[in-house]
């Protein structure tokens, strides 16, 4: 089989993609329910450096997957705790978090600095019989592996949910209006706990899903800022789940795009222009959306980084 | 909430409360980083002795620390001058490289001729320049399309870093050492630039820039009309507007200077440390860091210079105690405990803002009615 250099490009772009997809998905539940959780780069990182030593441990990808979502829902929660029950500047409380995470990942990072996982114990490929043989589309979308496939369950699950269930509809209360919730029966510090902590669970499966896949452990520069790219990336999706992952394949593109051309050793550009290309195209991306909205307010939601406290008198 | 409890704001929190925060909060963060110490088989005391004797009780030791705090008091107050009006600038670390490229840009430009009287001055005054500049986009966008600063000004933080490598491994650039062609490392700035250093220590004259930029912001937010205007916009936006008061001109203004105060700690690490435009030496969070040192500082410029001391020996600690023969202490201990001082300090906060007081009445549903004064004792009246 003989794939062209776009379509083994495309393909990259899904697994660059993913982890931006699935952070993002983590971001954005958290800021429906109200909570905006800057600390995703950090959850990320902790992620990232659990999984590797995780798998490491067990051989098993799968463990060190849930490992990281574990890691990244138990940073979340303390997130949670200081944003909803101490009522914590939820903007200082997520920098707060990419600071103490991205320290405790090089702490526990330390003894396999610059290691990747051996090929036999990353995490492979799944072909989906008979899609997989579709040409080009079959190359770049279903010769993926599991976690791939299951964002984008995730991503369609977390739409519906959202969407078009009764939980789903609170959560977009206790975003909106918590006061309204609250007085209509709805608990919103537990809603804003779970969305959060689930959020940084699959922040975390984000991080994790780079190691796992193969990448070395290279510090804070293993996800390079992909965790503030998801956070951005909310923003653009209008705190949509499934324009969030169209998004992520952007910037999957976008990303790859530059690693193809870093490869290619162009010498028009030097490589260190390319690296700040995806972090300009946010910037410009951002300005130019906030240039066409009105309101101001590019539809988030109302309550968004304000603590609830209710009004006792 | 916990039954029978209440929390009530504080009009004005005490000095006692003031202090017992921060200083709970790095007795508590101790206690994390015990832990994970522990976790790797050292013993947390030893360390915590190690760090108390390599940033904090010895002369050489101070010294560092005193070179660190140079720079965290000026990334501090850039966050803190920005954070207390609600300004999130959270772009210091990328003001700071485009600060400190500026200043070794002037200094390279002026060249050896220039006197020193005129070069430090001009040095200085680049870095503030470079650090401001790298705020414009993020602020204009804020004020004028409501774009969020936040992640503008972050994002702005990885592209000053390839900047800064493109100028010194990229190319063939003015800031690069041309006798250094193998080992790409940044031209050593004339001596005329470089900042005096205190006798014969490493401190330099970045510390007074740093003290001296702390008193002016305290004195500009509590004395002046534009700190009026920007506690007024820090409070609320809407009464800016009925007060007549510019909301673009002070989001533009408070950005501006945040951006040259990081600037500045730039200026500082280049011409008071390195003496050259250095990368990788850059590279230490001291942007990032300088959030933490404004928020236990609770964004009060004055207060901002103990603390920079206090978290420029903990992160000085780290590489000190790589040298340590014996043990291998990582590097990150010093990111994970200021990391925790900052999240304990944050949890803290709510009693500074508040305090417990035990619910005058309001019978739980199905409780006998109770005579008033038997169940608060020294509640509120």
């Amino acid at each position: 089989m003989n794939d062209s250099v776009l379509v083994l490009t495309l393909a990259g772009a899904v697994i660059t993609g993913t982890p931006i997809a699935l952070a993002a998905l983590g971001a954005l539940l958290g800021e429906r329910s109200g909570v905006l959780n800057l600390g995703i780069e950090g959850i990320m990182l902790v992620g990232a450096v659990t999984a590797l030593l995780g798998t490491q441990a067990t051989g098993q990808p799968v463990i060190g997957l849930v490992i990281g979502a574990l890691a990244g829902a138990v940073l979340a929660s303390l997130h949670g705790f200081l944003s909803v029950t101490m009522r914590a500047n939820q903007i200082v409380s997520g920098l707060a978090l990419v600071i103490f995470g991205t320290g405790v990942a090089i702490f526990l990072g330390q003894p396999i600095e610059g290691q990747a996982l051996v090929p036999g114990r990353r995490l492979g490929g799944t072909p989906i019989p008979l899609l997989a043989d579709l040409p080009a589309i079959g190359r770049i979308l279903f010769q993926q592996d599991l976690v791939v496939y299951g964002s984008w369950l995730l991503i369609v699950a977390a739409a519906f949910y959202l969407a078009r269930t009764r939980t789903g509809l609170a959560v977009r209360a206790v975003g909106e209006s918590p006061a309204t919730a609250d007085a209509a029966g709805i608990r919103v510090a537990l809603i804003r706990y779970t969305h959060v902590a689930v959020g940084g669970a699959l922040a975390g499966i984000g991080g994790a899903y780079i190691t796992v896949r193969g990448a070395p452990w290279d510090q804070a520069a293993t996800t390079g800022g992909r965790g503030w790219i998801a956070i951005a990336l909310v923003v653009f999706a209008s705190w949509r789940p499934i324009r969030a992952l169209a998004g992520a394949y952007l910037f999957g593109i976008a990303l790859r795009a530059n690693f193809a051309l870093q490869a290619a050793d162009v010498r028009i550009v030097p490589p260190q222009f390319l690296t700040m290309l995806p972090y300009l195209l946010t910037i410009a991306v951002l300005i130019v959306l906030s240039a066409t909205d009105a309101r101001g307010r590019l539809g988030a939601p109302a309550a968004l980084g304000r603590p609830y406290v209710r009004d006792e008198r | 909430m916990i039954r029978g409890w209440q929390l009530e704001p504080r009009p004005r929190p005490g000095p006692g409360v003031l202090l017992a925060v921060p200083v709970l909060s790095v007795l508590a963060a101790l206690v994390v980083g015990a832990i994970f110490l522990s976790a790797i088989g050292l013993a947390p005391l030893a360390v915590y002795r190690e760090i108390l004797r390599v940033s904090y009780t010895t002369g050489y030791g101070i010294a560092d620390t005193l070179v660190a705090a140079a720079a965290l008091i000026l990334t501090g107050l850039a966050a803190g001058v920005a954070f207390r009006f609600k300004l999130y600038n959270i772009g210091g670390e990328g003001q700071l490289y485009v600060g400190a490229i500026a200043a070794a840009g002037a200094a390279l430009w002026l060249g050896e001729g220039v006197p020193a009287a005129v070069a430090v001055p001009l040095v200085i005054a680049a870095g503030a320049v470079g650090g401001a500049i790298w705020v414009v986009i993020p602020a204009l966008a804020r004020a004028y399309l409501r774009t969020s600063e936040i992640i503008t000004s972050l994002l702005l933080n990885y592209v000053a870093l390839a900047l800064m490598q493109y100028l010194i491994f990229g190319a063939d650039t003015p800031w690069r050492d041309p006798n250094s062609p193998t080992f790409p490392r940044g031209a050593p700035i004339p001596d005329a630039a470089v900042f005096p250093r205190w006798g014969t220590t490493r401190v330099h004259l970045g510390l007074l820039v740093a003290i001296v930029a702390a008193v002016v912001i305290a004195v500009v937010i509590s004395r002046t009309r534009w700190g009026f205007q920007w506690r007024v916009f820090g409070d609320s936006p809407e009464a800016a507007r009925y007060a007549g008061i510019s909301s673009r001109q002070v989001i533009v203004v408070v950005l501006l200077i945040s951006g040259a105060l990081a600037g500045l700690a730039g200026a500082g690490e280049v011409a008071g440390r390195a003496g050259r435009l250095d990368p990788n030496g850059l590279v230490l969070n001291l942007g990032y860091n300088g959030i933490i040192v404004a928020a236990l500082a609770r964004y009060n410029p004055l207060a901002v210079i103990p603390v920079g001391v206090l978290v420029g020996g903990i992160l000085n600690a780290g590489p000190a105690l790589q040298s340590l023969p014996g043990q291998n202490v990582p590097v990150a201990i010093s990111t994970t405990l200021t990391g925790a001082i900052l999240i304990f300090a944050l949890a803290g906060e709510l009693f500074v803002r508040y305090r417990a007081t035990r619910r005058p009445e309001a019978p739980a549903p199905g409780d006998e009615p109770v005579a008033v004064g038997a169940t608060s004792d020294g509640g509120t009246p």
